[in-house]
């Protein structure tokens, strides 16, 4: 598991927590919601009750205020008229508190208020009956009218209280309804809360415990890999370390004490320590490098001596990377490695890369020598010869002319072989200058070049289409002169002599000398001809220098065409091969990369 | 700058001799190409003056009866060079011979005699020379200047530049490109 | 021409070759006068007197201490006073590079020394021959190349 997989695990973990925790609290806060709601609901249920309850009594007392009118009536006895007065007192409480419990209710404040006129006005009418003198006759009838209108007001008294009572019932069910309502809500709101906090702990014990077995198995690859970087360090000869810039705190691993021959955390780290194992004359890499780092953090890289502790001295290399954090706290970390061994073998390599370097100039500077200063003495020789051919000859004795002619044949083939060798070498020109080239416009001019030979024998030479590619023209010119010219050379005498050029595009893997398993596409061009030929068993050896299959005196030639020819298909990175059939001929391919 | 004329030779060394032999006041007429007919006998002096005169010009008075046979030859084969379309295919020892009015075998002989060099290595210098000057106006294809030049095919032509001059037709015209490229001082 | 010498100027560093030059002169039928100077730094003094018959031809060798032919060349083509005369290189190189950089530099002739002593009498009397006759034939010098 990497440290990125892990981080957007966290991650995870923290939103799962913030979310979970804003749906507990939203979940919470309507369940407070509804228990208040409920209270609410009960409050009212019970006033209604309470309304009831005082309504009644009111109308309990408004008999017990006409029970006592009708006692004293008959009566006259003052005590019904204290009964009278008490019931009075009350219904007014029971007035009061009504008023109290109605004041939120509109409608039942009105009827309140309508009640209120019909019982004052009654209770008017019953004190007034406790003034009047119960003797008079005409009183009879009176009385019997005031019970009529007082029975009459009563009635509607009690038809209003009646209405508010029904109207309370009416209220009481609809608020004992809403509150069955919302109480049955309570349980599955409770039972929410329960289960979403169930699935929240049971999540975080399975992301938790996952994430716990992950680290376990990250710790443990970290244990192997610290292990197997040990060892690493130890047979690859490297040691790390790093640098607290900070707290100025210097940590080497163990290998970097053993590739200073020293016994692991042997010591404590520290530049200085470090410095007295340097080779004296390189100290200033290493200054220089630390100065490096702490001003420009230039990662320090150097290449410097060690004297170890057992005096032997070693080659070290010395890769650094500055890590800034985010709080820009700086820390230097690094690899030091032991490299004498590639050191010096890298040494002995530039060495011999300069030694070749010289050789090839040397090798230049011959191709110099030979073009020009050889050339002069030479020349001069052949020069004197020919002077003393016209003129002095005569003179000489038999023998003497006839060294003189063996001094003659052999100067003029050291003449031919100086110029072949020139030929050769000058094919291994270091400026190469490709080019595209059309190989039909290269042919023409061979044709040009070979005018006279070609003539003389009365050469066919049959090319088809041939290709345009980015070779050294000269080069490829040459090739072709050589070939042509060699069946020219080396045709039947009394046979025309004719060779046919074909080109191709083919695949590597079908061409064996190719030497190439792959659909690399070649050209290959094939010179034929209907000469000489040769064994097959040669067909190797003719390209090696100065392999000959003739003798100098049948076909002169000193053997260079044919390594030339090779050296310049090496040259474009292509491949060369002779097939000879004795008295029939020989076909040379050549194949460059298309 | 360079610019490319054509010239008519003859033309050209007939104003120039006109000129001179009228400021000595000498009665004459020209006779074809290189020849004049002076209608009084010169003394060695006037003669003399003369052949100075002409000498600012590159013009000489041949005297020998050999030299002015030669410088003949040499007239008849510059004309015929430089004709304006095209070599005739007529035979060359044909045309000199009756152009001179003497045998080929025996104007050849006296060619050589006096310029160390034969008819026919003049004639292709001349030939050469009328390549070079075609091919550096740039206007011609070797294929025309071939066939100008009476040569069967452009091969033979480069062959025949090549003997002559030691290098190819290409090479030459390369050449003189690059010399026009050299800022002159 | 029967008249009149050719005037030539060899700029050669090497004896033999000057020894080669002058023999093969006197077997050539032609009338020449022959001046020699050994290296470039002598031949640009000698050019330098205003005096001297200027020659016809100039042999020049490639190949001189002090000063290279090359650098000869393009001095002498500088010099408007030069202009008439014929430059022939004389060298061992036989590159096509350095052939045709003399010829782009202005020279007339280019000889790679034969190693046959006729061969030497052959070129130079043809050298000299077709020399002759751009000056005697109104052919144009400017067009005067020969690669021998």
């Amino acid at each position: 598991m990497n440290f990125k997989n892990f981080l957007s695990s966290s991650f995870l973990i923290k939103s799962v927590f913030i979310g979970s925790l804003v749906i507990l609290i939203f979940i919470s806060s309507v369940s407070y919601k509804h228990t208040l709601v409920i209270t609410d609901l009960a409050e009212l249920v019970t006033h209604s009750y309470e309304v009831r309850i005082e309504l009644e009594q009111l109308n309990s007392r408004l008999t017990d205020a006409e029970s006592a009118k009708q006692g004293y009536m008959l009566s006259k006895d003052s005590i019904f008229f204290k009964a009278f007065n008490n019931a009075h007192a009350k219904v007014n409480k029971s007035f009061f508190k009504l008023n109290q419990l109605a004041a939120n209710n509109l409608r039942q404040q009105n009827n309140l208020d309508s009640l209120y006129g019909l019982i004052n006005f009654r209770f008017e009418n019953l004190s007034d009956s406790f003034k009047e003198t119960p003797d008079t006759s005409h009183q009879a009838i009176t009385l019997k009218k005031n019970l009529r209108d007082g029975k009459k007001l009563m009635d509607k008294i009690h038809i209003q209280i009646q209405n508010m009572i029904n109207l309370e019932i009416i209220y009481l069910h609809e608020r004992q309804k809403k509150y069955e309502n919302e109480i049955s809500f309570t349980p599955i709101f409770t039972f929410l809360v329960f289960l979403f906090s169930l699935i929240v702990f049971v999540f975080s014990y399975f992301k938790i415990n996952e994430n716990l077995f992950i680290l376990k198995k990250a710790n443990k690859q970290l244990i192997i890999t610290t292990e197997s970087f040990k060892q690493a360090e130890e047979i690859a000869n490297i040691s790390s370390w790093y640098w607290d810039l900070e707290l100025n705190l210097l940590v080497y691993s163990d290998n970097l004490y053993r590739l200073l021959g020293c016994e692991p955390q042997s010591f404590k780290p520290s530049i200085k320590k470090f410095l007295e194992f340097v080779h004296p004359s390189d100290i200033h890499l290493i200054i220089q490098g630390d100065e490096e780092v702490v001003n420009d953090n230039k990662p320090p890289t150097a290449i410097f001596r060690v004297i170890r502790k057992d005096g032997e001295l070693r080659y070290f290399k010395s890769i650094g990377k500055v890590l800034i954090d985010k709080n820009g706290k700086k820390t230097l970390i690094g690899i030091n490695s032991d490299v004498t061994e590639q050191y010096l073998s890298n040494v002995s390599l530039e060495e011999r890369n300069q030694e070749l370097e010289r050789t090839n100039k040397e090798l230049a500077s011959f191709n110099h020598v030979a073009s020009h200063d050889l050339q002069e003495p030479l020349r001069k020789i052949q020069t004197f010869i020919s002077r003393i051919a016209e003129k002095e000859v005569l003179n000489m004795s038999e023998t003497g002319k006839d060294y003189f002619s063996r001094i003659h044949t052999a100067v003029d083939r050291m003449r031919i072989l100086i110029n072949d060798l020139l030929l050769f070498s000058s094919t291994n020109k270091i400026e190469k200058i490709f080019e595209p080239t059309d190989f039909n416009v290269l042919l023409e001019n061979v044709q040009q070049e070979l005018a006279q030979a070609i003539e003389d024998k009365n050469a066919v030479i049959e090319a088809g289409n041939l290709p345009t590619l980015n070779v050294i023209p000269f080069q490829i010119q040459q090739l072709f002169t050589n070939l042509i010219g060699n069946s020219l050379k080396y045709s039947k005498p009394n046979v025309v002599p004719v060779v046919k050029i074909r080109s191709e595009l083919i695949i590597a893997k079908d061409y064996p000398i190719l030497k190439m398993d792959t659909t690399k596409k070649y050209y290959k061009i094939s010179f034929t001809d209907n000469g000489l030929g040769f064994e097959q068993e040669y067909a190797e050896n003719i390209f090696i220098l100065f392999r000959r299959l003739h003798h100098v005196k049948e076909y002169p030639g000193t053997g260079i065409g044919l390594s030339i020819c090779k050296k310049i298909v090496e040259n474009h990175a292509g491949f060369i091969e002779a097939e000879g059939n004795l008295g029939i001929g020989s076909t040379f391919t050549v194949f460059f990369p298309a | 700058m360079k610019i490319y004329i054509k010239y008519n030779l003859k033309a050209a060394c007939e104003k120039i001799l006109q000129e001179q032999l009228d400021r000595l006041d000498l009665k004459y007429s020209l006779i074809g190409f290189g020849e004049v007919e002076l209608k009084e006998v010169l003394s060695s002096e006037k003669l003399q003056e003369l052949n100075t005169k002409l000498n600012n010009y590159s013009i000489e008075i041949v005297e020998s009866h050999k030299s002015v046979l030669v410088q003949k030859i040499k007239n008849a084969i510059i004309e015929m060079v430089y004709m304006d379309e095209k070599l005739p295919n007529s035979k060359m020892s044909f045309y000199l011979a009756e152009k001179i009015g003497h045998s080929y075998g025996y104007i050849s002989n006296l060619f050589t005699e006096v310029t160390y060099t034969s008819i026919a290595h003049f004639i292709a210098l001349q030939k050469n020379e009328r390549a070079k000057q075609l091919i550096i106006t740039n206007q011609f294809t070797f294929t025309e200047i071939a066939w100008k030049l009476n040569y069967s095919s452009v091969a033979h032509f480069s062959n025949h530049f090549k003997d002559a001059t030691g290098i190819t037709p290409t090479a030459f015209q390369r050449i003189m490109k690059k010399r026009l490229d050299i800022p002159k001082k | 021409m029967q008249n009149e010498r050719i005037h030539i100027l060899l700029a050669e560093d090497d004896e033999d070759d000057r020894l080669f030059f002058s023999d093969a002169f006197e077997e050539i039928k032609i009338k020449t006068i022959i001046k020699m100077v050994n290296d470039g730094v002598e031949l640009m003094n000698y050019l330098s007197q205003p005096d001297i018959v200027l020659p016809n031809i100039l042999f020049l060798d490639l190949n001189m201490p002090r000063k290279t032919g090359i650098d000869c060349l393009k001095e002498i083509k500088e010099i408007d006073r030069f202009k008439d005369m014929a430059i022939a290189i004389y060298s061992t190189s036989s590159s096509e590079e350095d052939i045709e950089e003399t010829f782009v530099k202005g020279a007339n002739v280019y000889i790679k020394k034969p190693s046959d002593f006729s061969a030497l009498k052959k070129i130079l009397s043809e050298v000299i021959t077709i020399n002759f006759q751009y000056q005697t034939s109104g052919l144009n010098r400017d067009n005067f190349i020969l690669n021998l």
